[in-house]
Formats: structure tokens, C-alpha cells, sequence
């Protein structure tokens, strides 16, 4: 069963992406800020993580400075669509951006099966 | 003086008679110019012309030194010059400095306040010109002196004027900033807890945690809408005060123009389908292929323009994009065959927060500030937009940027 992590700082939103996620077989973790992450990190490797960006304690930006697991793909899962944070995330590793906003549950269910199935 | 050649001995042969004549004939014309040069320094009402002797003290006096300084010839000729200067200027030798310079440099100019007599101040010009014998001993100084106090008045009040309005300048930017700020600061707080209702409500419309009867369905699927055209004013709130901040930078790069659009059209062809509408893309051959842009921004406002084709247009109508070039531009028209855009109307259109009425602005709902969006940031890429359309008869938007020709 593929790993999958959400960091995600608003409880709302976090619980809302593990009841969608967990509807079809993933292992979900979720984590509150990137330190949380970290810690979910170093007890186990998952294959996905999504990413918010803008979180207290340890931001998005904060955690892939941090993170070094060629292992898991992180995409970002924030409400920035431009701008250097995002540029400063992408760069740091992660992999592609998804804006909140804009996606429904069902769109978040068919990105994270598009991504998942991409990993090799 | 009385020249008369009789007292000056009657036995001068003719010859010299008649160059004595002469000489006094010259003699008195001198004395005429110099009666005639007096009498006009004398008539000058403007100026206060004077002369100094050389430690400074008053000879003559005209009428423009008398209106001017308030003194009569009578009262100031034999005075010191100092009297027309300010205590402290006195205190600092001022009067004797600037007479030290006139002998040195021949010449020193002055703007200050001088005091007249009745001890009220004006601004004045002086000039003061050293005067020196045929051995170049200074035996006297002219002075010139203008009353500038009006101008001077002008200048300040201009001066003055002017600092204020800096000021407000710099008070109204600053608001501005501080305005752009809390519009952005309010759309991301506004943004999140929009967000996390869309998850929550969507949840229930796509049946992520059970069944519902239709009529609570159709209920909750109508606050999932409310929110969704929520989200879309705080972003494009949060997208203006961006711009307006000029907090956005363009990331031009090489583009493929036919993929991009591609691209665009197929984001959008899922959302028309919905009322039954369809997109159709046209590219003239000249266009090249690709051509440097900042594909985002282009991208996003090709979006508000087919948004706009689709929720002003009934069911089932097409929306046909169109791709040219003409003089180094890029040409993009989106037509529609929607409500159309009265003229009057069509100059509100990319203003701030302008709703245009009409039979479907009710309806679709709206920030006002789409279309003001794009007007912006396509002239960040010296680019425009503009419309053609009648009422009833359609509309078509018009997208202009420059080509600047990559691998065409």
C-alpha cells in the first residue's frame, strides 16, 4: 500500500484530505507543520507527501531544506500560484504544484492517483 | 560753469578761436549727455540706483532708491550704506564683506533681506560694482538694488506648495501600499477557511461520505457554488492588489504558442461543456511558433476572457478563439455571441470593480475586477485588450502583445 503524507497547518483541510485520500487504499499520515513531517519522516518512508506552504513552527520552504529522501516525491499543495516562495520550494526539490482552491475532492483524488502512479 | 572764449583772452589768433569753438561745443554736448544720463538713472522708478564713495558712504539717490527704501536724498545722502542691512548682517560685517569683494572681484551680487526705513523688510537683488580712476584706484561704488520681495513670495509659496503636495504624495502612496497590503492579507485569510468549506461541502456533492436525499442535495450543491464564486473574487482581489502592489514580476520564456492554447482551451473545454457550450481554436499560418511570454499570466488572462465568452453566452453557443499576427503582434480574439456590451458600457468595462448590467450579470455573479486584471498585465507586456460588441449581437475581446519571435 502506497505511503502518503499531508502537511497540511488547517485542521479542517487536513482532516478533509485524509477522508478523501483514505477512500481509496493509501496509508495516510497527516502532519501539522513541517516539523511534525520531519518527525513522521524519520519513522517512515512514504512515497508521496503534499505540501502546504505557508505553516507556523516550520513552513513548506523550511521542511524540503530539510528533507533529503530521493525516495518520495512531494508535490505542493498551496494556494500560491507564483511568487518566490513557491519558485524557492520547486527548487529545493519538490516536484510539481497543485493550488488548493481550485480543486474539489474528486480533483484531489485523481491528482494524487495521477501522482502516485507516476512513481516509479 | 560759464566758458567764454572773451575772458579767456580776446587775442587768440582765428585759427585758435575756431578750435576753442569747437571744443566747446563738444564740451557742453558732454555735459548734455551727462545731464540726459543723470536725469534717466534719476527718473527710474524700478530700481534703486546709487552710488557709494569708497568706504561706503551715500552720494546720490534716485527715485526707485527713494520708493524702494522709503529714505529722500535729503535724509539718507552722507549715511552709511549698512543702514539698509539686517542688525545681524551688520553684526557679521556683511556690508563691509561685500564691499571688500566688489574692490576685489569688480563686481558681487546679493539676494537677502534688506530693511527699509520704516524698519519693514524686502527681498532683495543688489548688485554692487566697484568704480575705479584711470589709475585703477577704487574711488567709489554703484549700487543697484531691486525689490524681489513678490517674487520671493511666490517662489516660497510655490516652494511651499509644492513640499505639501509632496507629502501628500508621499501619505497617499503609502496608504496605498498599506491598502494593497490588508486586501492581500484579508484574500489569504479569507482564502483559507473558503477553501476548507469547499472540501467539506464537496465532499457531500461528490458522495465522498454517503448518500443524501436530492433536496438536501441540491441545497448543499448550491452553498458549494456560493463558495466557489467566493473563491474567485478573493483570488482575483488577492490578484489586483498583488498587481497593483507591483508586487508581480513577468517571467517571459520561449513558448509554444500552439501548445499553450492548446492547453488553454482544453482547461476550459470540461467547464463550457457544462452549459452545453463548445470552443473552437483557429491559427493563421503566419503565427510563429513560439514567441517569448510570460505563459501564466497569459494564460490566465485568456481564462477570464473565455470565462467571461461562457457565462455571458446561453446554452449550447460557441466560443471561437481566434490566433493571428499583424505588425509584430500577436492577435487573440475570443468572440462569443452572447449578451453583448452596450458603448456606453464598453468604456466601464476594464475599469475597477465596474459590473456591467445585463440580462445574465445577476446570474453569474462577478468581482468587477477580472477584466481590469487583464488590462493591467497586458500592458505590463506592452500589450493591450479591447472589445467590440453590440447589444445582443456578441462581443469580441481582442488580446494584443508584441511577438518577439523565437524559432518561429
Amino acid at each position: 500500500m502506497r505511503k502518503i503524507l499531508v502537511v497540511e497547518d488547517e485542521d479542517l483541510l487536513r482532516e478533509s484530505y485524509r477522508i478523501i485520500i483514505s477512500t481509496e487504499p493509501y496509508d495516510v499520515d497527516t502532519a501539522k507543520n513541517g516539523q511534525e513531517a520531519l518527525d513522521k519522516c524519520a519513522e517512515k518512508t512514504y512515497d508521496l507527501i503534499l505540501l502546504d506552504l505557508m505553516m507556523p513552527v516550520l513552513d513548506g520552504v523550511g521542511f524540503l531544506e530539510r528533507f533529503d529522501n530521493p525516495d518520495t516525491k512531494v508535490v505542493i499543495l498551496s494556494n500560491l500560484s507564483t511568487g518566490e516562495v513557491l519558485e524557492k520550494a520547486l527548487k529545493l526539490g519538490a516536484d510539481s504544484n497543485i493550488i488548493k482552491a481550485s480543486l474539489s475532492p474528486r480533483d484531489l483524488l485523481s491528482k494524487v492517483r495521477y501522482e502516485v502512479t507516476s512513481i516509479t | 560753469m560759464n566758458y567764454s572764449y572773451r575772458r579767456c583772452g580776446g587775442n587768440l589768433s582765428p585759427e585758435k578761436q575756431s578750435e576753442f569753438r569747437s571744443l566747446k561745443t563738444t564740451h557742453n554736448a558732454t555735459l548734455g549727455e551727462l545731464e540726459r544720463y543723470k536725469l534717466l538713472v534719476d527718473s527710474v522708478e524700478d530700481y534703486a540706483i546709487f552710488l557709494l564713495d569708497a568706504d561706503g558712504y551715500i552720494q546720490t539717490w534716485n527715485k526707485g532708491a527713494e520708493k524702494n527704501k522709503g529714505y529722500t536724498a535729503n535724509e539718507i545722502i552722507g549715511k552709511h550704506f549698512s543702514i539698509f542691512y539686517l542688525p545681524t548682517d551688520i553684526e557679521s560685517s556683511k556690508p563691509e564683506r561685500e564691499l571688500k569683494l566688489a574692490r576685489q572681484l569688480g563686481r558681487v551680487e546679493d539676494e537677502d533681506w534688506r530693511v527699509r526705513k520704516d524698519g519693514s523688510q524686502f527681498w532683495a537683488n543688489v548688485v554692487i560694482t566697484a568704480l575705479r580712476d584711470d589709475h585703477g584706484n577704487v574711488v567709489g561704488f554703484a549700487k543697484v538694488t531691486r525689490d524681489l520681495t513678490e517674487r520671493k513670495r511666490n517662489e516660497d509659496l510655490l516652494r511651499s506648495n509644492n513640499a505639501q503636495l509632496k507629502k501628500q504624495q508621499r501619505d497617499l502612496e503609502a496608504l496605498n501600499i498599506s491598502k494593497d497590503e490588508f486586501i492581500s492579507l484579508a484574500s489569504h485569510q479569507l482564502r483559507t477557511p473558503a477553501t476548507a468549506v469547499k472540501q467539506l461541502l464537496g465532499m457531500i456533492t461528490q458522495g465522498f461520505v454517503g448518500d443524501m436525499a436530492p433536496e438536501q442535495l441540491s441545497l448543499v450543491a448550491k452553498a458549494y457554488d456560493a463558495n466557489e464564486r467566493q473563491i474567485r473574487v478573493v483570488e482575483n482581489l488577492l490578484r489586483v492588489a498583488q498587481l497593483d502592489a507591483r508586487k508581480v514580476s513577468l517571467q517571459t520564456k520561449p513558448v509554444n504558442l500552439r501548445e499553450l492554447f492548446a492547453r488553454i482551451v482544453e482547461d476550459h473545454e470540461t467547464l463550457v461543456a457544462k452549459k452545453g457550450q463548445t470552443i473552437g481554436l483557429e491559427f493563421e499560418d503566419a503565427v510563429p511558433t513560439s514567441s517569448n511570454l510570460d505563459a501564466d499570466h497569459f494564460h490566465m488572462a485568456l481564462s477570464n476572457l473565455i470565462d467571461n465568452a461562457s457565462k455571458y453566452s446561453q446554452e449550447g453557443e460557441r466560443i471561437s478563439i481566434a490566433v493571428g499576427t499583424k505588425d509584430d503582434m500577436l492577435y487573440v480574439s475570443v468572440s462569443d455571441n452572447g449578451v453583448g456590451i452596450s458603448p456606453k458600457d464598453q468604456k466601464l468595462l476594464f475599469k475597477k470593480f465596474s459590473r456591467i448590467p445585463n440580462d445574465l450579470s445577476e446570474k453569474v455573479g462577478g468581482s468587477g475586477l477580472g477584466l481590469y486584471w487583464v488590462k493591467k498585465v497586458m500592458a505590463m507586456h506592452n500589450g493591450n485588450v479591447s472589445v467590440q460588441s453590440a447589444e445582443a449581437k456578441g462581443s469580441t475581446f481582442v488580446l494584443t502583445v508584441p511577438l518577439e519571435g523565437v524559432d518561429a
